[in-house]
């Protein structure tokens, strides 16, 4: 474990530079807290600061109830801080709109309609209102994202005679897979998948995993990636943020245990796991996941969790 | 190896009866039916030939060609040379149905708009606070309690009767809607409003469009309800109808006539609902119920 922090202490090999790129996302004294009962308030996040630049890959990464899907839905405008503000492209997010693409865990597509209905409806929404559907020019536009999305599904690994079929009918990975065409299609500068591969078996999970690097890798829109699994964090994250449980005695201190940027992102895909880098890396973070899980349950914080920079 | 059929069998939960005896077991319960009645019938008749109580098949037979071919006794009566079409159309059954069929098709139609409010007070927050606890105070008054008011209000034409079977039904018709509506997965009006949907798209395009089969299943199961509020205003005021034929063959112990009627209103509610479920079943193949 010293060897890992020491290696990447001195070789921190970043990958993106976000000072250098336009922040598209920005998290500022962020506190969220929710009504208790007779506890009063109970605080899930707090002292969150967090500057995402555009065309990052941020994996977020932590135990059960630390926070992180609350963190997702304040991007997403799904909820909203009790102090502090979240900025989306510039512009404070106010309310859920087309400025961030959603993949959640489950119930990501309409069940009463086709693969291809699902993936075409957000541009359909956006390209025309009611009475525009009845214009001529609409039936073109309609033939010529009929072929673009199928374009999204092939690339997506679905087969043309799954087109037709309804959510129902898939895999829970095809659905995922559609899930994420049907997100694509509307080129949000944002992407944010909320545990979006966690109910999948693994060797479906790696392979969706690896096409969604692709896809970043091609159009590179900023991606919020909200899982538990430390390895597909590190996998697919340019950038990890843990986070730990927030702990009432400390209220003070921030959730995030660690903010860095992923030496091993620069590596090949296919080879990133397999390198010791990655394995060492691998071990520090579920340790440090490990110990502050502990803590909180002993109940004793003894350190500061805010650990950002001292890999 | 299939297992062989064991009397045991009957009582088992794994066991898996085959088409046939599936549709055949379906029909016993009505063959059982008819039997005891038609033994019910015999013994009351050798007891008492002139019994009204339990017809004979022919009573019953004579009771139905008199209903389904002859005009009712308020009404002129039908030239001799009429053709069969005539004969049923100026019959008593006909107009009654008629009657009662285009009332029951009303009070359907006005219930539209409380299964638009209930979706609406799911999805729109305000529209819930205002609504929700009115409604649920509203559900709990026995309908048949406001027929007073509504005969005051609407006289004892035909608006009082449809009003008491939307004001019977509405509510339940409209928390079902407002609880399969909420049961609609947030991640899913999250998601619509990130590929650029209205609310009113959200409303109808992504919501109501899932909920839809289960909504029709709701009317499908208060069809029912519908028609006993029905029965209630027709049987209190009326001058035509199903109800009020029972009723007013009640006063005569007109049972060759009550028994087939009754039979003729379960028959058209199992056919609406027939209708219905495939209709369901076409419309929304996508549609798996748990």
């Amino acid at each position: 474990m010293v060897s890992a922090a020491l290696r990447l202490e001195v070789a921190p090999a970043p990958v993106a530079a976000p000072v250098t790129r336009r922040t598209e996302i920005a998290l500022r004294d962020v506190t969220v807290a929710y009504p208790a009962g007779r506890e009063g308030m109970k605080t899930v996040l707090s002292g969150i600061n967090l500057e995402i630049a555009a065309g990052e890959f941020v994996a977020i990464l932590g135990e059960t109830g630390c926070g992180k899907s609350t963190m997702l839905r304040l991007i997403l405008g799904q909820e909203f801080p009790t102090s502090g503000a979240v900025d989306v492209d510039g512009k404070p997010v106010k309310r859920i709109d087309a400025r961030c693409g959603y993949v959640p865990q489950k119930y990501s597509l309409f069940p009463d309609r086709t693969v291809l209905g699902n993936v075409m409806y957000g541009p359909e929404n956006a390209n025309s209102r009611f009475l525009g559907r009845f214009r001529p020019s609409y039936f073109r536009f309609r033939k010529a994202l009929r072929k673009e999305a199928q374009g999204y599904l092939e690339r997506m690994g679905l087969r043309p005679q799954d087109l037709n079929k309804y959510p129902h009918q898939l895999s829970g990975g095809m659905q995922q897979r559609v899930a994420i065409a049907q997100a694509l299609l509307m080129k949000p500068p944002v992407l944010l998948m909320d545990e979006a591969f966690s109910a999948l078996d693994p060797s479906t999970r790696s392979s969706l995993q690896e096409q969604l690097h692709i896809i970043w890798q091609d159009s590179r829109p900023t991606v919020v990636f909200v899982t538990h699994n430390t390895q597909e964090a590190l996998m697919l994250g340019t950038r990890l943020i843990l986070l730990g449980r927030h702990h009432e005695e400390h209220a003070q201190k921030s959730n995030v245990l660690l903010d860095m940027e992923v030496p091993t992102a620069r590596l090949p895909f296919a080879r990133r796991q397999h390198s010791p880098e990655f394995h060492e890396l691998h071990e520090y973070v579920k340790q440090l996941a490990y110990k502050s899980s502990s803590m909180h349950r002993d109940g004793e914080l003894t350190q500061s969790p805010n650990t950002e920079g001292s890999l | 190896m299939k297992p062989t059929f064991h009397v045991t069998d009957l009582a088992g939960i794994q066991v898996r009866p085959s088409r046939l005896w599936t549709q055949s077991l379906s029909w016993v319960l009505f063959l059982v039916g008819i039997a005891l009645y038609v033994h019910l019938s015999v013994a009351r008749h050798q007891e008492n030939p002139d019994d009204r109580v339990a017809p004979t098949a022919h009573q019953l037979y004579d009771g139905i060609k008199t209903a389904a071919l002859q005009p009712a006794e308020e009404d002129d009566p039908l030239d001799p040379d009429a053709t069969l079409w005539q004969q049923i159309t100026h019959s008593m059954l006909w107009k009654d149905t008629l009657a009662s069929s285009e009332r029951f098709l009303i009070a359907l139609a006005l219930l539209i708009p409380a299964i638009l409010l209930g979706l609406h007070m799911a999805i729109f927050p305000y529209f819930g606070a205002v609504f929700q606890r009115f409604v649920l105070f509203f559900d709990k008054i026995v309908a048949l309690s406001l027929l007073p008011i509504l005969f005051i209000a609407f006289g004892i034409e035909e608006w009082s009767k449809i009003m008491l079977m939307v004001i019977g039904v509405a509510p339940t018709l409209i928390l079902d809607t407002y609880n399969i509506a909420k049961s609609v997965p947030r991640e899913q009006i999250v998601k619509a409003f990130t590929l650029k949907s209205t609310n009113l798209d959200v409303a109808y395009r992504v919501v109501l469009k899932q909920v839809l089969p289960q909504i029709i299943n709701s009317v499908r199961l208060n069809l029912k309800p519908l028609a006993l509020f029905l029965f209630a205003g027709e049987m209190i005021a009326s001058t035509d109808g199903l109800a009020y034929r029972i009723a007013i063959m009640r006063r005569h112990m007109g049972m060759d006539i009550i028994l087939p009627y009754v039979l003729w209103v379960a028959l058209l509610l199992f056919v609406m609902d027939a209708l219905l479920r495939i209709a369901n079943r076409r419309l929304h193949p996508w549609y798996q119920p748990l």
